[in-house]
């Protein structure tokens, strides 16, 4: 279940993931750091028992006398009073070849500390780890010093040694013997632990003061998102018209782009609308006038029929009108590119078949391959296919078709050699379709919806005596 | 003329059905793609009548069907959706011409003679074959200048042996373009009617093929296209 609560909340949430992973980091350094700050003490603390107790070793090492028949003793006592008190955690002991225990400290008491018996060089100094009198572990350091000879004991191992290289023969009896100290290593584990819970401790509280750090960080990093969210949900709840407020500059593109498809969807939703009511407008105008004569009954049946006929017409051509505007596509949306060459080549495959009665010749250039529209291919369709159709159909036998580039603009000519229009026929076509309102479909529909399709791209439709003998369309257009 | 009418709307299918039956066309009718598909495939249409928009099997793949099985009819595809790119896809697939929803009969008519000419290799439309006129319009027969008066049965066998001037055309042609399939198709018909033709014309002009059919030939030249 927690698992699963888990991966579904890694999946859903960006602050869940962002703040584990945080999470995960910190609790890896924390316990790295944990660990390596432990060892490090861990070493200091026994290097500096070590030296200590090596430092007692050397005391009881000068402490040490002998005397005329060879019997040691211990010539001053020594400062610490661990010495006397028993199991007090220092001890010291000093064994003869032979006799463990010869001398040994007070605090020893009545047990002895066992060394395994290896030979050990002169001065040399030995660690061992054992169980000490009271059974608990214990560091050992011993040293052999070699006795040659005279009352004052050798004050140190190098001294003892050089002794041991210049033998007197014949002096007090010489010896050898092994100084052991001892102490106990609880002191040292109880210092461990008593730094290892401290820096737990301390390392737990730098842990939960980051991880509140992190979240607030998420938080803080994450408000835009939240405010991001609410303006959408204003928007959704139509509280809003657009995407409002102070956005970090990582969300400006997001926010420009919704903000351009709220835009663009509005202007759908409004073209929708107008050609909803133009549509309802068009039909309902012929719908009542048939009502109208329907309720006259005096009129007789081949007025009523010519009648009916006239609406009908007069109907299907606004709804054909209306339907065509309502097809012009997009063009708000920036970046679109459309080939002209197989625009071009299909509108000629129809027209070939289409008008293959006729014998019409196509001259076709377009320069370069590459040219292309920008904007919608439906839309250069809908231009070129209607200026294409004109001019097959008013042709005599020869139409042209030319595109290029110039500069940002794409030009496109249609010739062709039929009967042409005069200056004034040509003004007339255009002039239907300047405002939409006044806009009556009929016989200039495929220019009216050129234009009008032209102009919402920024481009523009021109009608001028072509080379041919007929017509010449020009189109102009934005180039991709 | 044999006509395949595919629309799947019954009152338009009839509208078109009714027309190309008073013009003299014999009509076949599919309403859905597949049944189109069919018909197409086993029957030689003089031409087709293809609604883009059928249940079952869509207008477009029927069409691109038929072409790649070598079908070589004659198609007027008929369709609500006239926006260019369209028309190039239906062009593309295979159609010969295309008419726009809604749509005039008269000018469904007049696209179905260019289609059925042109399949006969006429361009104009006025077909000729030597002294013999026939007005494709306005469903006129001359011969020499004078029109020639014909009854509804004589008009559809010299059209079609005129659309196929030169030609070798057999009985059991002419009685798959001209009649009905629940007519009853009986050879011996045909041969009345050429028998009742070859009196309104000059001798000569249809040759008997023995065995095989008949020939509408002009008298001078060979091929009288």
């Amino acid at each position: 279940m927690i698992r699963f609560s888990l991966s579904w909340r890694l999946s859903q949430s960006l602050r869940w993931r962002l703040l584990l992973g945080t999470l995960a980091g910190l609790v890896l350094a924390l316990v790295a750091a944990g660990f390596a700050l432990s060892g490090l003490f861990a070493d200091q603390a026994q290097r500096q028992f070590r030296s200590h107790l090596q430092l007692q070793l050397d005391q009881l090492t000068a402490a040490l006398e002998i005397d005329a028949a060879g019997q040691p003793s211990l010539g001053s006592t020594l400062a610490d009073p661990r010495w006397q008190q028993p199991y007090g955690g220092l001890y010291w002991q000093v064994d003869a070849p032979g006799r463990q225990g010869l001398l040994r400290s007070r605090s020893l008491w009545d047990s002895l500390l066992r060394l395994p018996g290896d030979g050990l060089p002169s001065g040399q100094t030995h660690e061992h780890r054992l169980s000490g009198p009271a059974g608990q572990p214990v560091l050992v350091l011993e040293r052999q010093v070699i006795w040659s000879a005279g009352p004052s004991p050798s004050p140190s191992p190098a001294v003892g040694a050089r002794s041991t290289g210049q033998l007197p023969a014949a002096e007090a009896a010489p010896g050898s013997w092994r100084l052991i100290v001892a102490q106990d290593l609880r002191e040292l584990e109880a210092a461990q632990r008593r730094f290892d819970l401290t820096l737990a401790a301390s390392l737990a509280v730098l842990g939960l003061a980051l991880a509140a750090a992190a979240g607030a960080q998420l938080a803080l990093g994450l408000a835009p998102l939240r405010r991001l969210q609410r303006a959408v949900q204003q928007v959704r709840v139509g509280d809003a018209q657009r995407l409002e407020g102070e956005f970090p500059a990582e969300l400006h593109p997001l926010v420009q782009d919704f903000n351009g498809v709220l835009l663009q969807n509005e202007q759908v939703v409004l073209r929708a609308r107008q050609t909803a009511g133009n549509l309802a407008h068009a039909i309902k105008t012929p719908l009542t006038v048939l009502a109208n004569a329907a309720a006259q009954p005096r009129a007789d049946l081949h007025t009523f029929a010519t009648l009916v006929d006239e609406q009908v017409r007069s109907a299907r051509a606004q709804v054909e009108w209306h339907l065509a505007r309502a097809r012009i596509g997009g063009s708000g949306v920036p970046g679109l590119r459309s080939p002209v060459a197989p625009v071009l080549e299909g509108l000629l495959r129809v027209m070939r078949k289409v008008h293959a009665g006729r014998e019409l010749r196509f001259d076709c250039d377009w320069e370069p391959d590459t040219l292309a529209f920008a904007g919608e291919s439906q839309d250069l369709h809908e231009m070129l296919g209607n200026l294409l159709d004109n001019a097959c159909k008013w042709a005599h036998d020869r139409v042209a078709v030319h595109a290029h580039a110039e500069g940002r603009r794409l030009l496109v000519t249609v010739d062709d050699d039929g009967p042409g229009l005069g200056a004034a026929e040509r003004e007339r076509v255009f002039e239907r379709g300047t405002r939409a309102d006044e806009r009556q479909p009929g016989s200039g529909l495929g220019l009216a919806i050129v234009r009008e399709v032209a102009q919402l791209y920024q481009g523009q439709v021109r009608l001028e005596a072509s080379v041919l003998g007929g017509l010449r369309a020009s189109l102009e257009l934005p180039l991709a | 003329m044999r006509v395949l009418v595919v629309e799947d709307e019954a009152a338009l299918a009839g509208q078109i059905a009714r027309t190309l039956q008073d013009r003299g066309y014999v009509v076949d009718r599919a309403s859905d793609g597949r049944e189109a598909w069919y018909q197409g495939g086993v029957q030689d249409y003089d031409a087709i009548l293809l609604d883009l928009g059928l249940p079952v099997l869509d207008g477009l793949s029927v069409l691109r069907r038929w072409r790649s099985e070598g079908m070589l009819s004659p198609v007027l595809v008929l369709t609500a959706r006239d926006q260019w790119h369209e028309k190039v896809a239906g062009i593309d697939a295979g159609a010969d011409d295309y008419l726009s929803k809604p749509f005039h009969m008269e000018e469904l008519l007049a696209r179905l003679r260019a289609l059925i000419r042109r399949a006969g290799g006429h361009a104009s439309a006025l077909l000729s074959c030597g002294p013999l006129e026939l007005d494709t319009r306005s469903a006129r027969v001359s011969l020499q200048g004078q029109p020639l008066v014909l009854t509804a049965q004589e008009f559809k066998l010299l059209a079609y042996l005129m659309h196929h001037a030169g030609d070798l055309v057999s009985r059991t042609e002419l009685t798959e373009h001209l009649y009905a399939q629940d007519c009853e198709r009986d050879s011996n018909t045909i041969e009345v009617f050429i028998g009742r033709l070859r009196k309104k014309l000059p001798a000569g002009l249809i040759e008997t093929v023995r065995g095989m059919g008949y020939r509408l030939q002009a008298p001078d030249d060979g091929a009288g296209r």
